[in-house]
């Protein structure tokens, strides 16, 4: 590379990797395993054992009539899925807007389909849990008891709502491995010839269609847009079905149209944030740094404090307009999820969420870092599982939920050991299938990040250095 | 600020039972407080303007028929929602329990109106206007509004200061109910209502006619209302605006087999 | 981008300045039409503050109408001016070049016409002039800071100063550029509003810094004012409809949507009206009908949420409104024709790229937008008034009188009026973000055989 002297670039903002050496490189990392992957897999496998203690004793404890005692269960399923199902859209929503810097990310953030399958395992007890939509002890004339709870769903369709978010979650379960083939096509297709053993079996049977025609480049490229797409839609689309059905319509009065917004957004936040987490450690101390540059942090903080900024403003929105009336149900629900029971969680949540990641991320020299998003990240990722008890534990615990509104505010339910055990053992299950996946697929997407390598080059103008990106329509 | 001003609380029992419809109170209101006459033009461009109002609702299909009347007025809640949001503080609670409105400070925004959830708030369109002749019988004691103003219910409080002012400063006597009747001081709509179904007084007065009402009502709330020992209710409970009006519910002897007949 | 050609300076000094330097005929004429409209809807205000409000269609309950739906619409138009010169600058987006000018400049000139509406629509507007000031005008009374409708004038106000600054700012070199073609008057005062503009290094690292911070400042400002012109509606507890918490940011993408709309248009009629077609190309209005697709899908999302979450309590109050919306006539009708118009004309078309390359076909599609949005703000205000209250007793209807036609119908005359102004005295294009991006394409990366278009990319 040509000299720095006049570049006012950190030294390491874009990286332009050799193509020839690429694939050679990125198929020795894929299948070596060292010593401290190996110690992350024991870690979260035990953990993930620990998780399936917790649940066989939960149900052997409570069983799956009482719905109360496995709010902690609800709030792990919707963090493990709000992230699974988001992270492969920051690969989707980059691709679209053609942004440069998300080519060492994308397949990072793809694998996560991996983890999606145990959304649907996941997602089974809740079908038993979840409590009908009809009042089984309605009688006409009942003052502050409704026949039919508050839901999205109109005429109460058969199997809805239970069956219907079932179908979601395993759609987007399907279309996301979907994603995920197509884009990794290309990658295992140029190394099933020097793998050898059950690798090349599993490319072959994958990749083995894939020659890197000039047509099947254009068919990947139609596909990946489209699929992406009716992906975005699929997602927002679900995430509104599961915490209408699972939060809000359990806690009686509470209507609230912006929470399908506010919890999409936390779920772009945290899958963001684990990406940035996930290229940080590949960068440091998986051997990647040739392929990511600081660019890719630098612009991806811009997302992350975006939307950091942007959950706080649906959450004031949501505070304001319930407050500001002074009508006593809508008090009463602010008093349950904010100010008195979950009081503590909630301004942890705010401060996990909000505070601290903004007072990192505002500072464009800490942006311009690997480590600065990452640390943020970490925040975000703490804070959101605070959101997601603070929402899913206090639905499932509200109390009569064929109430026409909180008359009144309800306790807070802490956690015991199984469901400490239940929370660290689904972080345990979605880390180990995640480094699996790792072992499997190229964490790299090698023709993204070739295909980068020839769009972008420095050059000089003037006095300065700077990146040069073609523009091809 | 009279530091030696005895405490009211003042409010209103409408006993719905004993309503017949028959708007003698929406006419001495109108008399009352310089209301502008609501001509046939008024109704057609639908901008009447009742401070107190009598809805009727129909109930039953011909021939069974039945005409339900509930007189509807400014419900001076104690939470009310048209306070935080007018822009001049024109509307704000004073410390007897009204709901005041300051005709000076009003620029006309209607935002009060628009979220009184009671509708009982009136916007002036036009510049008031009486047929001539007709001005003389215009109330002294109150402010002709100019157009561009909001107004309501004020509880006669022009009846009440001179109250206050006769009885209670120059006499040292309590206004209670007995001294509201006698010097004519309860709002007008009270005095006009040939069945006596309106009712007025202070809440803090012990022996007022209201209190038992209040106190039921006060005492079980709307999760409790079937432990209610009287009639009482109040309109729209459930939207927190802590009405200072309590309505009574009817008694229907023959009712049409909705519900057990109050309105 | 690649399409355009790399133009002589002089040559784009020579084209953008023509509409300033040289008068076309039409101007005046169009000018002087647009101004007669606008004098006899002044007329008109002066004699409804003169007689009072009763000579508008506004009735018992519905205590807003017209005006207050106009007032939200031009604040809605007011967003495409940060959207696309602060945001896109942000992203770094190359297209957004011809458009930023204009764009702000729209969002000033429509922010004074909504400014208007609020001020008229009042009883007694003389006062509410000067009282929603923070100052205790009236008796020792400062304003009331918990209603919305004090946050409205302080966040309009707010966001009318940053963006003049804006605008401002930006046009310090295009200023220079005039004063140095210009003799006698317009010289001496074009040269105060270049401040000493010499072109230095030193100046233009300040221009640029400038304007990335202003850019950046602009951004919360941008969100805060349409989510709290939306609150003026979801502080209400009364009406039902209207107390729902997603409004703020329905509003604000709503806003996106109808004001990248109104630029667009405004950007295909001064191309056809001042001859810009080297500058104001295709590939413009390409990207601008792309992002379109994204924020009207967006909006759309935010409006299906509304609507669910209004009919999910099954509340008696609010299924009146929702019914009266979508049921009964005459709301029915026009709730069919803007949701087809807001969303699936427009889409459908932006979705086709021949669609988005044809300026017919795009300007009927963002003008089929700005109906939709007015509608839609009409059908959260009327039909939500209408049957608000659970005493049906108290339900009606409204029918706009002709004076609220007319005085609606004089904004948007006022605001081409403002805009056909502004390009006679100041560049509605601006001359060096054109230039700058001339010179950061003088590049090209060669991909295998092929030798692609390149652009710099600064920060």
């Amino acid at each position: 590379m040509s000299s720095h002297s006049e570049s006012h670039y950190p030294h390491d903002m874009w990286v332009f990797p050799d193509a020839q050496s690429t694939t050679q490189d990125v198929a020795n990392k894929t299948a070596s395993t060292p010593k401290i992957l190996k110690l992350g897999l024991v870690i979260a496998g035990v953990l993930a054992v620990l998780g399936v203690v917790g649940f066989v004793l939960r149900m052997a404890t409570d069983g799956f009539s009482d719905y109360g005692a496995w709010g902690y269960y609800a709030a792990i399923f919707s963090y493990i899925f709000i992230i699974t199902s988001s992270a492969p859209l920051v690969a989707v929503a980059f691709r679209l807007t053609k942004s440069h810097w998300r080519r060492p990310i994308s397949r990072i953030s793809e694998l996560f389909a991996l983890v999606g399958v145990v959304n649907v395992i996941l997602y089974i007890p809740l079908i038993y849990l979840l409590p009908s939509i009809n009042n089984p002890n309605f009688t006409p004339g009942m003052h502050g008891e409704l026949q039919i709870r508050k839901t999205i769903w109109m005429e109460v369709p058969v199997g809805a709502p239970h069956w219907w978010d079932f179908l979601g979650i395993i759609s987007l379960a399907v279309l996301s491995l979907v994603i995920l083939w197509v884009s990794v096509v290309p990658d295992l297709a140029e190394t099933r010839s020097t793998t050898n053993g059950w690798r090349k079996k599993l490319y072959t049977l994958l990749a083995g269609h894939w020659y890197g025609t000039k047509k099947q480049w254009i068919h990947q490229k139609i596909s990946l847009a489209l699929l992406g797409a009716l992906y975005f839609m699929m997602v927002v689309f679900v995430h509104f079905l599961i915490v209408s059905d699972f939060a809000m319509s359990l806690i009686p009065g509470w209507k609230d149209s912006i929470l399908p917004p506010l919890y999409t957004v936390t779920g772009f936040q945290s899958a963001l944030s684990i990406i940035l987490i996930i290229a940080f450690t590949m960068r440091k101390w998986g051997g990647y740094e040739k392929y990511f540059g600081t660019s890719v942090f630098w612009s991806a903080s811009k997302i992350q404090i975006g939307l950091t900024l942007l959950w706080t403003y649906h959450l004031f929105a949501f505070f304001i307009t319930l407050w500001y009336g002074r009508m006593e149900l809508e008090q009463n629900i602010l008093r349950y999820l904010m100010f008195e029971s979950y009081s503590w969680i909630f301004w942890l949540n705010v401060i996990f969420i909000f505070l601290i990641p903004f007072w990192i991320l505002v500072w464009n020299p800490v942006r311009k870092t690997a480590w600065g998003p990452a640390l943020a990240g970490i925040f975000i990722l703490v804070g959101n599982l605070l959101f997601q008890i603070r929402i899913f534990v206090g639905a499932f615990n509200a109390g009569d939920i064929y109430h026409l509104g909180l008359f009144k505010v309800p306790p807070p339910v802490f956690p015991d050991v199984w469901d400490i055990f239940m929370v660290l053992g689904g972080i345990g299950l979605v880390a180990f299938i995640y480094l699996i996946g790792t072992r499997i697929l190229p964490a790299l997407s090698v023709w993204e990040v070739k295909e980068g390598a020839m769009y972008q080059k420095m050059g000089t103008l003037y006095r300065g250095e700077y990146l040069v990106l073609a523009k091809p329509e | 600020m009279v530091s030696n001003r005895i405490d009211h609380k003042w409010g209103m029992v409408v006993d719905i039972d004993k309503c017949t419809g028959c708007q003698a109170c929406v006419i001495a209101c109108q008399a009352e407080n310089n209301i502008p006459l609501n001509t046939k033009d008024t109704f057609l461009q639908k901008r009447v303007n009742e401070w107190i109002r009598i809805e009727r609702y129909w109930e039953g299909e011909y021939p069974n028929v039945k005409a339900r009347y509930i007189p509807v007025l400014c419900q001076h809640c104690d939470n009310a929602p048209c306070e935080p949001v007018c822009p001049m503080y024109a509307t704000y609670h004073n410390d007897q329990g009204l709901n005041v409105q300051v005709y000076n400070r009003c620029v006309g925004t209607r935002y009060c109106i628009n979220n009184c959830p009671y509708q009982v708030r009136f916007f002036n369109y036009w510049h008031p206007g009486w047929p001539e002749r007709l001005e003389n019988q215009l109330n002294p004691d109150v402010t002709v509004r100019t157009r561009g103003i909001t107004e309501k219910c004020t509880f006669c409080v022009q009846r009440l200061r001179r109250a206050e002012l006769k009885v209670e400063r120059q006499s040292g006597a309590r206004l209670n109910d007995e001294a509201l009747e006698k010097g004519n001081y309860a709002p007008a709509c009270v005095h006009a209502c040939p069945t006596s179904a309106l009712t007025f007084g202070d809440q803090h007065d012990g022996g007022a006619k209201i209190r038992n009402y209040f106190d039921d009502v006060n005492a079980h709330d709307i999760h409790h209302e079937h432990e209610r020992e009287t009639r009482g209710y109040r309109l729209m409970e459930e939207v927190n605006t802590r009405p200072n009006v309590i309505y009574l519910k009817k008694i229907d002897q023959h009712p049409l087999g909705k519900g057990d007949g109050h309105v | 981008m690649q399409e355009g050609r790399v133009l002589p300076a002089e040559q784009v000094n020579r084209d953008l300045l023509r509409s300033i330097l040289e008068t076309p005929k039409w101007f005046w004429p169009v000018v002087g039409i647009l101004g007669l409209i606008v004098l006899i809807a002044a007329i008109l205000i002066g004699y409804m503050i003169n007689r009072g409000l009763g000579i508008t269609g506004l009735n018992r309950p519905i205590f807003w109408g017209f005006f207050i739906t106009n007032f939200v619409f031009w604040i809605g138009i007011s967003h495409a001016g940060v959207m696309l010169s602060a945001i896109l600058r942000l992203a770094k987006a190359e297209w957004r070049r011809p458009a930023t000018r204009a764009a702000e400049v729209l969002t000033i000139f429509s922010l004074m016409t909504a400014m208007i509406m609020p001020i008229i629509h009042t009883g007694r507007p003389w006062r509410i002039l000067y009282w929603a000031f923070p100052y205790d005008f009236a008796r020792g009374i400062w304003p009331n800071v918990r209603t919305p409708l004090i946050w409205d004038p302080s966040a309009i106000l707010t966001y009318l100063t940053s963006s003049t600054l804006f605008v401002l700012i930006a046009l310090v070199p295009d200023f220079a550029v005039l004063r140095d073609r210009t003799t006698g008057i317009s010289h001496r005062i074009y040269g105060l509003l270049a401040m000493g503009w010499e072109g230095n290094a030193r100046q233009w690292k300040l221009q640029i810094i400038a304007g990335v911070l202003l850019s950046a400042l602009i951004l919360p400002v941008f969100v805060s004012v349409h989510s709290i012109v939306s609150w003026d509606f979801g502080m209400a507890v009364a009406a039902k409809s209207w107390h729902s918490t997603i409004f703020a940011p329905y509003f604000v993408v709503g806003a996106v949507h109808s004001g990248v709309s109104a630029v667009a248009f405004v950007l295909i009629l001064l191309r056809w009206m001042y001859g810009w077609q080297d500058y104001i190309r295709h590939e413009h209005i390409d990207g601008l009908g792309r992002l379109l697709v994204v924020v009207a899908t967006g909006w759309f999302y935010f409006f299906v949420m509304e609507v669910i979450f209004g009919i999910y309590g099954r509340e008696a109050d609010e299924i009146a409104v929702r019914s009266l919306q979508f049921i009964q006539e005459p709301f029915q009708a026009w709730t069919i024709i803007f949701i087809v118009t807001t969303y699936f004309i427009p889409v459908a078309l932006w979705l086709t790229r021949r669609a988005r390359r044809n300026l017919w076909i795009m300007s009927l599609a963002c003008i089929s937008v700005n109906i939709g949005m007015w509608l839609e703000r009409y059908l959260i205000i009327v039909p939500g008034l209408a049957n608000r209250t659970a005493f049906t007793f108290s339900w009606n209807s409204y029918v706009p009188s002709v004076y609220e036609a007319i005085i609606v119908g004089a904004t948007f005359a006022f605001v081409s009026m403002l805009l056909l102004l502004f390009s006679r005295v100041f560049p509605l294009i601006p001359l060096y973000d054109i230039k700058e991006g001339d010179i950061l394409k003088n590049e090209s990366v060669k991909i295998g055989r092929r030798v692609v278009p390149a652009v710099f990319r600064e920060d």
